[in-house]
């Protein structure tokens, strides 16, 4: 039964990441393909920390994975938002949104594409 | 071959798709697939280090998550003051 547990956490986390990539792939600006990143981060980082657990209990390398895993879910939103914070400085001159601009908050509000 | 290889074998041909991207596609977007390589290569050496039992590697995860933390924020404060 543990086996089995093992062999689904690491298959669960490959097809995450595999899932994510292919996804940010599909996704056609930056801004978009951000929002992949943070799966395998979180999700797939943390599946294989639980399959170490079961595998070798409260070894060493259980707690440096929980440790890697803290720091990516940590570091990858900072860095996320940073970058999204630096593309939209690199567009414009300012990240604040101009007095005429409309900001989409909804998915409502976002322009609709017209469809060829 | 243990579940782990596998994985690991399944997980780094994920950087192929991304390399196209880094090599084809414009700044920004390479510098997404730069943050995306830098998680699953992470990843993959957490798997490395169970399917090869060489549990000091697992110190390599650890110091490239921590040290693409500081490289991204490195290019991304390049981007925004110098190439606009």
């Amino acid at each position: 039964m543990k086996v089995i547990s093992i062999d689904l956490l690491v298959g669960a986390a490959v097809l995450i990441t595999w899932l994510s990539v292919l996804g940010m792939l599909r996704m056609r600006d930056p801004y978009q393909r951000m929002h992949y990143m943070s799966v395998p981060a979180s999700l797939g980082a943390g599946l294989i920390t639980i399959a170490i657990l079961l595998q070798d209990g409260l070894k060493p390398e259980f707690f440096k994975a929980l440790v890697t895993t803290f720091v990516l879910i940590a570091m990858n939103s900072v860095v996320t938002h940073a970058a999204a914070r630096a593309f939209r400085i690199a567009e414009t001159k300012d990240w604040k949104p101009n007095a005429e601009e409309e900001v989409p908050i909804q998915p409502s509000d976002e322009p609709v594409e017209q469809e060829r | 071959m243990n579940i782990w290889e596998f994985a690991a074998e399944a997980t780094i041909f994920t950087l192929v798709p991304l390399t196209y991207v880094a090599m084809r596609s414009d700044l920004r977007q390479r510098l997404v697939a730069f943050f995306m390589a830098g998680v699953l290569i992470t990843i993959l050496l957490m798997l490395l280090t169970m399917a090869f039992h060489r549990m000091p590697m697992m110190d390599l995860a650890i110091t490239l998550s921590l040290m693409s933390f500081g490289g991204g924020l490195v290019f991304v404060r390049f981007l925004a003051r110098y190439l606009k």
